[in-house]
């Protein structure tokens, strides 16, 4: 397969970053339908997979986008589709099968403002639990990533891929509308420096072979074999043996659903990605995620330029949460504002939760449509701060 | 001696060759159709030389899938309910060299995965389809389908059935597929035939099989417990189509019509179109 990689400095928006970055990966198969905020990566695709030998289907639903991403993955192709929240809510129908079998795919989210159709062309981050705990019957742990610009939607989209090798399993990455469509610098550097993770192929006999090592439940960088190689890999919707046998024993339900959480939650340590400004000195924490990052970020040097002892936190990857680190956080200081854009609370949870009462958690919500102003984060930390 | 190590002794030589052996016995009730259907893939994959190397079995949900699925000693995909096209279109896309072997349900295919069906027809998805039509939802035990006809009484429609039954070939037909049949499980040479003709066939194929289901249909639609009744059933209300035309309207009424509908090899489909669209811009 050739690279597909482009080098040198684009002005484009985050959309098209994605589908530059999953080209890099070795995405060979997307499959989407039309909505916005994520068309644009839609349309990068279609015009780009073909130079490259792969394939580019538009399909007739959300759902038909990721069981064809699923199927063309289990067929050997390193594979993607993309949508926003009405469309993420029918993917996640799918997301379940590709859980269950330790498929590696990608599946991205560009968030705007719900719920329901909402408005679609404008941000929201009203997501966050949605593709956690979305996948109907538990029992998984979800990957997601979350760029705050352009390049970062580039480079994140490559970390989705190798993570979705690594882990064999389907990892989001969670982008809104405002980096969706930032059109900003990006730089694609040379392929030699970039740090790609191709298909892991099984190195023994089909006989050795343990399709779903449910014996070794926290084992990553496990094969997933090419079909019509002798392996004879079973996938279904049912619980299964390690074979892929349907079962209803308890035993194997429990097996599987540990392999399915373990493999990621004995792994913390290789998937840990947050981002912290000015947090040495720090009495007050501002956090943010996804494009809302850069008001908050400028709110906190806004801070900082009146002698506040303001600093920054982001969760990059934030799934599986990055517990530990925001507890340093809150160790820290003496209180932490969560700015994000939705009313109800998401990140703020996450936040108080993983605070462990250490320090005062706030909440800035909005509904979205516009991210928060930097003037008004600022307002609510002078508030606050004491 | 246990059941499962009778049956061992007594498999059948293309079960032998081609099916896994820690799957038998299968899991369907006796006197199921499901067993003619298989025997007749069976029989058609080896006069064609099909290998577990070059086939794959792919199915969805319902008893056309559970009871298949995992017995192809190759590979088995088995879809979630209704996505069967949906994963067969990423399949095949991936692996245009190989054959996807697909056993759907008329719930599966005809209700919760319908409108997959239609655009995998529209693409001509070069996959074998074979839709097992037991007329009810027999895994679940005994719900009305869209195939169940008019009248049918099951645990979901006490009263009756007030809606018609889906002619799912007519679809198929409209829809693009290259290939269209239907038959039933007991007209063994011109199935086996068919499910041949139809793997040859460039484009998708979509053979539908009318079959016995005596634990729920001959329950609750006939009131019958015995496999033979529901398959009389099955041949009154069944006619070819050189019989259908000296037949009225009326006795036309409620009948399965037989046969081949359609064989147009010549329609192309997803699979070529998108291989001549590489041809022309693929650069690297």
């Amino acid at each position: 397969m050739p690279s597909g990689v482009k080098p040198g400095r684009y002005f484009v928006q985050g959309d098209e970053a994605i589908a530059e970055g999953a080209i890099a990966a070795g995405c060979r198969f997307f499959a989407g339908y039309p909505i916005t905020p994520s068309s644009e990566a839609s349309e990068t695709m279609a015009r780009r997979l073909p130079e490259v030998g792969g394939v580019c289907l538009q399909m007739e639903d959300e759902l038909a986008s990721i069981h064809s991403v699923g199927g063309a993955a289990v067929g050997g192709l390193k594979a993607m589709t993309i949508s926003s929240g009405p469309g993420i809510s029918l993917k996640l129908e799918g997301l379940g099968w590709g859980i269950k079998n330790e498929i590696p795919y990608v599946v991205v989210d560009i968030q705007r403002a719900g719920p329901s159709n909402g408005v679609a062309t404008r941000v929201g981050q009203g997501d966050l639990y949605t593709v956690r705990y979305g996948s109907a019957g538990g029992n998984h742990c979800t990957i997601a990533l979350s760029p705050k610009s352009t390049q970062e939607a580039f480079d994140l989209t490559i970390e989705c891929f190798n993570f979705s090798e690594i882990f064999r399993c389907p990892v989001f990455l969670l982008s809104d509308e405002t980096v969706g469509h930032t059109r900003e610098l990006l730089v694609i550097p040379e392929e030699s420096e970039l740090k790609v993770v191709k298909r892991i192929k099984p190195t023994v006999s089909p006989e050795q072979f343990v399709m779903y090592p449910l014996d070794t439940p926290g084992v990553i960088n496990h094969p997933f074999p090419n079909i019509g190689e002798g392996y004879g890999i079973c996938v279904s919707p049912y619980t299964h043996t390690s074979k892929g046998y349907a079962s209803t024993a308890q035993e194997i339900q429990e097996k599987m659903a540990k392999r399915l959480v373990y493999k990621v939650t004995e792994n913390l340590d290789k998937l840990l990605r947050v981002e912290k400004q000015k947090m040495e000195d720090a009495e007050f924490a501002v956090v943010a995620y996804g494009g809302n990052a850069r008001p908050a970020i400028a709110a906190m040097e806004m801070a900082r330029e009146r002698g506040m002892r303001v600093g920054f936190f982001r969760p990059i990857i934030v799934w599986p949460f990055p517990d530990g680190e925001v507890l340093k956080v809150a160790e820290k200081v003496k209180a932490i504002l969560v700015c994000e854009l939705n009313i109800d609370g998401q990140l703020v949870r996450e936040v108080a939760r993983a605070a462990k009462g250490k320090a005062k958690v706030y909440h800035l919500g909005s509904g979205g449509v516009e991210p928060h102003l930097p003037a008004q984060i600022f307002s609510e930390v002078r508030r606050l701060y004491k | 001696m246990s059941a499962a190590g009778q049956t061992l002794k007594l498999l059948h030589p293309l079960v032998e060759k081609y099916l896994r052996k820690e799957r038998m016995p299968h899991m369907a009730c006796s006197g199921c159709g499901i067993g003619q259907v298989v025997h007749s893939t069976l029989l058609a994959i080896d006069d064609l030389g099909l290998t577990p190397q070059d086939t794959v079995w792919v199915q969805g949900v319902g008893c056309s899938s559970r009871i298949t699925y995992s017995t192809w000693v190759g590979d088995n995909v088995d879809a979630h309910h209704g996505r069967i096209f949906a994963v067969a279109t990423g399949l095949k896309m991936a692996r245009p060299d190989m054959n996807f072997i697909l056993f759907t349900g008329d719930g599966d295919c005809g209700a919760i995965g319908g409108n997959h069906f239609i655009h995998a027809c529209r693409r001509n998805l070069d996959v074998t389809a074979i839709l097992f039509n037991n007329g009810i939802y027999g895994m679940t035990g005994g719900q009305v389908a869209p195939t169940s006809p008019v009248g049918a009484v099951t645990t979901t429609t006490p009263y009756g059935n007030i809606e018609d039954p889906f002619d799912m070939c007519q679809m198929a037909v409209a829809a693009g597929a290259s290939y269209v049949a239907r038959w039933r499980s007991t007209d063994f040479k011109p199935l086996v035939a068919s499910i041949k003709k139809g793997i040859q066939t460039k484009g998708l194929a979509f053979i539908e099989v009318l079959l016995q289901c005596p634990t729920n249909f001959g329950r609750y639609v006939l009131k019958t417990s015995s496999p033979l009744e529901v398959v009389k059933w099955i041949k009154e209300h069944s006619v070819t189509q050189k019989e259908a035309e000296k037949l009225s309207k009326d006795d036309l009424a409620g009948k399965y019509l037989l046969g081949e509908f359609v064989h147009r090899p010549e329609r192309r489909g997803i699979v070529e179109r998108y291989q001549e669209l590489l041809k022309q811009h693929q650069k690297e």
